[in-house]
């Protein structure tokens, strides 16, 4: 069992634009293609995810380095490796953990004068980002002996780790022929947060002619700060009660937030349509349980200058080292505030074209009429996708060649070619069966790194069962 | 048809699964990362003007002066386990006509000495003062005795001194921490 929990979350190794669901967007999957764009086509008249298993989803992973670089048995020491690859990374680089499990995920067609599809559910999601913090990583790993001069700057530490659960409704209304549009609403409740995201200033060794001492150790403009939610209240607590604690913020008991998702899709004729969505352009306050770390001054330190004072019979020697202490504390305050804050979640954009061709599925006659006249799939579906998400170094960015074949109305297959900042040759697959109406996803990309994941930067895997009444 | 197709999806993602595998690594490497950060850091500094050798009021030399700091950072267990060498580095740049016999000696909390360094500094002069270096390198077994300590005792000591000797003894120093990090 450990042994196939470690296959599965190996195949979640690394993504290189974390979050990016580029196989699921506007496929069959009904419940996970309108969680990614609610305005999507819907042609089901009721879904739901079997609980726990209607789509897991992760990855785990690096931009910029694999497994391999540094593990590879191949009689190098392996402290040379960490070297040479910290050499490589730049503070661009990031570590993601993006993992989200749907607890429950239901939806059906009102009918009536103004059909519209709701759906609904709850999901619980784990999403970090650390980008590689090089220069500190330098100074930790081989100090500033060899690097006399070089600012390591504050601002490389960029990191946000979220622990969420989310509730959400959504509606799906065909407005006319031609356009689909849809919105979800979103509830989160945080469970645990913890960023550092905006820190600035630097540290720097010099030798400055006419300083007091050899060197002159400088924090300049320093402005670091850490936010904390839902941290400070488990300090302590037995594990029995911490899972206690973190069910009861899972079930609307954490710090809340609001979100929306919208999206459309606009059919040009009976080939060509267009889709595009937002997801979670929402916030979430961290009023409760919140504390926050700031650092904020400059500050010159040459070492410690004696005086050599003339001191009266058991009159105490200056305290000069808890003077300097005192110095740096009152240059360089660490403040603790219990203040609340707002986060923006990380907004999601994703655009596509699609282009239908081939014969139609199934037989009669190109008019689907259990639902009003839409058009008819066709065998083959190809098109490019869009996706972005907002981090905290900006837009990451993705672009992505597909093609789709269904093979009757049980199975679908659909085929990507993903690129992005750090990956060209991501090659993605995933399979859909339907047998009476109960269906099975699953989805992973970059299979040509799949003979050894130790190589890949890049794969991701979701897995779903759903049940879909047509 | 939609058996052969249930077949054909269970195949594939076995395939998918099982085909993957981590080839060509060897995690056990892990036990043999070592960080080993240089730092370089200052240490004390110093200008005794050559009147702190002579005390007016009363007419006579002042051929000793000390005086004392505490350095808590060296005596945490913490920098203790870390700490495999350290290099002593003195810079003196004398402008008096004196030469100086120098000692840091490291004391514990209860001023018993884990570690003395001595050195002497030549004479200068106002117009050409003299450099002088001093540099002590300590390895693991010296650096560990030097860690128990908790302050230096800096005395400067002069063979002779005088109402009019003038100039300037400066001191620069920095100390190269060798630390080693094991997993």
């Amino acid at each position: 069992m450990k042994k196939l929990l470690f296959i599965y979350l190996a195949l979640g190794l690394s993504v290189a634009v974390s979050q990016n669901k580029q196989l699921l967007y506007n496929w069959e999957v009904t419940p996970q293609t309108l969680m990614l764009n609610p305005g999507a086509l819907v042609t089901n008249q009721f879904h739901a995810g079997i609980p726990l298993a209607s789509q897991f989803h992760i990855n785990v992973g690096s931009s910029g380095v694999s497994v391999f670089d540094v593990f590879a048995d191949d009689g190098l020491d392996i402290n040379t490796k960490i070297s040479n690859t910290i050499s490589k990374l730049s503070s661009r680089d990031f570590f993601t953990v993006n993992q989200q499990l749907d607890v429950l995920n239901f939806g059906w067609l009102s009918k009536g004068l103004e059909p519209m599809y709701f759906s609904g559910g709850m999901y619980q999601e784990l999403d970090a980002i650390a980008y590689f913090p090089k220069d500190i990583a330098i100074l930790a790993l081989e100090g500033n002996r060899e690097y006399i001069g070089k600012a390591y700057d504050f601002n490389d530490i960029s990191a946000r780790a979220d622990l969420l659960t989310v509730y959400h409704f959504g509606v799906n209304k065909q407005v006319s022929k031609k356009l689909t549009a849809g919105v979800r609403l979103k509830l989160y409740s945080s469970l645990i947060s913890v960023s550092s995201t905006r820190n600035k200033g630097a540290f720097k060794t010099t030798v400055r002619e006419g300083s007091a001492n050899i060197y002159e150790h400088t924090v300049t403009d320093l402005d670091v700060e850490v936010k904390t939610s839902g941290f400070i209240s488990l300090d302590g607590l037995e594990p029995s009660q911490v899972r206690k604690k973190l069910l009861g913020r899972a079930l609307l008991g954490g710090n809340l937030g609001i979100g929306i998702d919208a999206g459309i899709t606009y059919q040009f004729d009976n080939e060509l349509s267009l889709t595009a969505s937002v997801l979670d352009l929402g916030a979430i306050f961290h009023t409760k349980d919140t504390e926050l770390y700031k650092a904020k001054g400059d500050y010159t330190l040459n070492g410690i200058e004696l005086i050599f004072p003339e001191l009266e019979n058991g009159e105490p020697t200056i305290p000069y080292y808890d003077n300097l202490e005192d110095d740096i504390t009152r240059e360089i305050p660490v403040d603790t505030l219990n203040t609340g804050y707002t986060q923006l979640r990380p907004t999601k954009i994703n655009a596509a074209l699609h282009y239908d061709f081939g014969r139609f599925v199934g037989d009669n006659g190109g008019c689907n009429c259990k639902n009003n006249g839409t058009k008819q799939k066709r065998v083959s579906q190809a098109g490019v996708q869009y996706y972005s998400i907002f981090r905290p170094r900006g837009l990451q960015l993705a672009g992505t060649l597909y093609y789709t074949r269904r093979f009757g109305n049980t199975l679908s297959i659909k085929t990507t070619y993903t690129l992005d900042s750090y990956s060209a040759k991501n090659i993605g697959a995933g399979m859909f069966l339907n047998i009476a109406g109960v269906n099975l996803f699953l989805a992973a990309d970059n299979l040509l790194q799949m003979s050894n994941l130790a190589k890949a930067n890049s794969v991701s895997l979701q897995v779903g069962l759903n049940y879909i009444l047509n | 048809m939609d058996v052969k197709i249930t077949k054909l999806f269970f195949l594939l993602t076995s395939m998918l699964l099982f085909v993957s595998c981590f080839d060509g690594t060897d995690f056990d490497q892990a036990n043999d990362v070592v960080v080993t950060p240089e730092i370089e850091l200052d240490l004390i500094y110093f200008n005794l003007d050559a009147s702190s050798f002579y005390n007016n009021a009363t007419n006579t030399e002042v051929l000793v002066v000390e005086d004392t700091t505490d350095l808590d950072f060296l005596g945490g267990s913490d920098i203790n386990d870390i700490l495999k060498g350290a290099d002593f580095f003195f810079k003196f740049t004398n402008s008096i006509s004196r030469g100086f016999n120098v000692s840091f000696d490291f004391l514990s909390q209860d001023n018993v000495s884990r570690y003395l360094m001595q050195t002497t500094v030549a004479p200068g002069s106002e117009n050409t003062p003299v450099v002088s270096y001093f540099v002590q390198s300590l390895d693991e077994l010296q650096i560990k005795e030097l860690t128990k300590a908790k302050k230096v005792l800096v005395t400067v000591t002069i063979p002779s001194s005088s109402q009019d000797l003038t100039g300037v003894l400066n001191l620069q120093s920095k100390t190269t921490y060798y630390l080693e990090i094991e997993q």
